[in-house]
């Protein structure tokens, strides 16, 4: 019965009234079995008291008839009439004793029989010899006395003390019989009584036993399993339910711990974003102080030189280019930010223009040479074919830059720049490839959120971690995709994918 | 921000400028012509310049060279002078406060 193995699905409430009901009935069965030797007790004392009224009545009915004998002996020896009063009396109570004796054996129609038969003996015994013999002796005293006519009133005598002592032998046997009897069954009674106590012990033990194991046991287990997660184990769970209200109980508690431990990872979930939030917010503060504080101090610095020395023209043409430069670095920075503030509102607009694609890769050429002379840009593009989609030209122009300035910044010791176009079908697609540092796969998932560099300050390149979060939006505003793939030390592979405005099939269009 | 240096610091003086594009060729230029002072910007490709301050400080002939670090990270001002560095300069620093602090380091020698 051991929780593990047969699973009741009825409540406790329940067990413990049928336990209840089965231990009633066994105590009932002892009680009765108990009232049955008692009553077998009480058959056997009526047995030997009826035994006994037997016997009184009998012996009562024998001294009658050894009166009869006796007064009829006085009366032939003495011949005094006078004594005949007495046995006439005698006599009269004969029938009265016979009826007492007959109805005490009433129920035992043996018994009922020899009485009748001894009845009927004495019956015989005063009409064919002691009234015959009463007659004689009226006439001839001396006949009546004779030795025969004694010696047969002692045989028929002799002949009813016989049946009175067999009688009384089978009253006695049938008593002490019963007795036996009932010892017996009393003696089986208790014994079976007695077991049915130990039964009954026992299963209260056992009871007793299972309602610990089924109850205590799942008790237990909760005690320790609410210690764990006061603790702080929220992962902690009760198995085995435990029988109805019990298994409620561990379900509940279950469910508690499942929301407890739902409700902690939310709360973990949040304060990873928080601090992930709070995170990315003192490295803008930082990006920015350093991004602002760069061209500021080449502002600053040449500005401080045209003012306070006396230059040549070359020269002040020189430094008035890098303040603009710095200047327009500075703006542009300003707009970034801007336009991640519109994009995140949801205030970015953007044209609805026919662009050529190939055209506007071409711009970039000049651009390109401005911003490194150690990079060569390959380009590979369809001939004489357009690459048009729909869209906003100097939003497309910023993302194609960003991709190619990282492209040269990324890959610091120089190299190709590889420019790719092709349109399949619906779509239109540029891939930008360098040569470079490449991104490590750990960094790769983050590559597109503001304000990520991985690596890059540590390596001393600049920027404001909003490229390509920026590229990324545009892009999607325009209905397409971007996306990368790289190595570290490997380079690095961008590609953008626009939906085309016309569809692309291979012919010129 | 090196042409910076450059016209900031040749003010009248007879300075010979010797200009690395990163953190590698400085070292390599340090050790090769043994400079009277050194200017590093932290954020130099390859090699940051802190490094390159680390590796002067442990290089037997160049431990002495006074040393100017220049950077927009102001946390980085304990990391610097830990590292050796004789001036630290946060930008946007004043012309004045490169001149002086080249005047009094090269003085000093």
């Amino acid at each position: 019965m051991s929780g593990g193995v047969v699973r009741l699905r009825h409540s406790v409430a329940v067990r413990m009234v049928m336990a209840s009901a089965l231990l009633s009935v066994l105590v009932a069965a002892v009680f009765a079995l108990e009232q049955l030797a008692v009553s077998s007790f009480r058959d056997a004392s009526r047995q030997e008291a009826r035994a006994k009224d037997v016997g009184r009545a009998a012996v009562g009915l024998e001294a009658v008839v050894l009166d009869l004998e006796s007064g009829l002996r006085g009366y032939v020896i003495s011949g005094n009439r006078r004594l005949l009063g007495p046995w006439r009396q005698t006599r009269a109570a004969l029938p009265g004793r016979v009826a007492d004796l007959e109805h005490l054996v009433s129920a035992d129609p043996a018994q009922l029989e020899r009485v009748r038969e001894l009845a009927t003996e004495i019956e015989a015994y005063q009409r064919d010899y002691a009234l015959p013999l009463i007659a004689i002796a009226g006439q001839d005293p001396a006949a009546a006395r004779t030795p025969i006519a004694s010696a047969e009133g002692e045989t028929r005598i002799e002949s009813i003390r016989r049946r009175f002592t067999r009688l009384l032998a089978l009253e006695d046997a049938r008593a002490a019989a019963s007795t036996a009897s009932a010892n017996s069954r009393s003696q089986r009674a208790h014994a079976l009584g007695i077991g049915g106590l130990a039964f009954s012990a026992a299963l209260v033990l056992v009871l007793g036993f299972y309602l610990a194991q089924s109850i205590g046991r799942p008790l237990r287990a909760m005690a320790a399993a609410a210690a764990e997660l006061a603790a702080g184990k929220l992962s902690v769970r009760i198995t085995g339910s435990g029988p109805g209200e019990v298994g409620e109980l561990t379900g509940a508690f279950n469910s508690m711990a499942d929301s407890l431990e739902r409700d902690r990872r939310a709360l973990e979930t949040q304060n990873q974003l928080l601090l992930e939030q709070s995170r990315l917010k003192s490295e803008l503060v930082s990006i920015v102080s350093h991004e602002l504080r760069t061209p500021l101090t080449s502002i600053i610095g040449f500005t401080n030189v045209l003012l306070n020395r006396p230059l040549d023209q070359a020269a002040r043409q020189r430094y008035l280019e890098i303040i603009e430069e710095q200047a327009r670095r500075l703006a542009s920075m300003t707009e970034d930010f801007l336009d991640l503030q519109r994009i995140e509102e949801g205030r970015l607009e953007l044209r609805q223009e026919l662009i050529d694609l190939v055209a506007l890769l071409r711009e970039q050429e000049q651009l390109f040479a401005a911003q490194s002379t150690r990079h060569t840009l390959k380009f590979e593009l369809p001939p004489d074919r357009p690459l048009p989609v729909r869209g906003d030209p100097d939003r497309l122009t910023q993302v194609l830059g960003n991709l190619i300035s990282n492209a040269i910044k990324y890959s610091p010791a120089g190299g190709e720049v590889e420019l790719a176009g092709e349109g399949s079908g619906d779509v239109v697609r540029v891939r930008v490839r360098d040569h470079g540092i490449g991104i490590p796969a750990d960094q790769q998932p983050r590559i597109f959120t503001k304000f990520f560099r991985g690596e890059a300050p540590t390596r001393g390149i600049s920027g404001t971690g909003l490229g390509l979060a920026l590229a990324r939006e545009i892009i999607e505003a325009h209905g397409g995709r971007i996306g990368f793939s790289s190595a570290a030390n490997q380079g690095s592979t961008f590609w953008i994918e626009l939906p085309a405005a016309a569809k692309y099939t291979g012919a010129q269009g | 921000m090196r042409e910076l240096v450059r016209v900031v610091l040749e003010d009248g003086e007879a300075y010979e400028f010797l200009e690395a594009a990163d953190g590698l060729r400085c070292l390599a230029l340090a050790r090769s012509m043994k400079p009277d002072l050194v200017v590093l910007d932290v954020m130099l490709p390859g090699k940051g310049g802190l490094e390159v301050l680390a590796a002067i400080r442990r290089d037997p002939d160049l431990a002495g060279a006074p040393v100017v670090v220049v950077t927009a990270w102001d946390h980085l001002a304990a990391e610097a002078s830990a590292a050796g560095a004789d001036r630290f300069l946060l930008k946007p620093f004043e012309p004045e406060q490169l001149r002086e602090a080249a005047a009094e380091l090269l003085a000093g020698r």
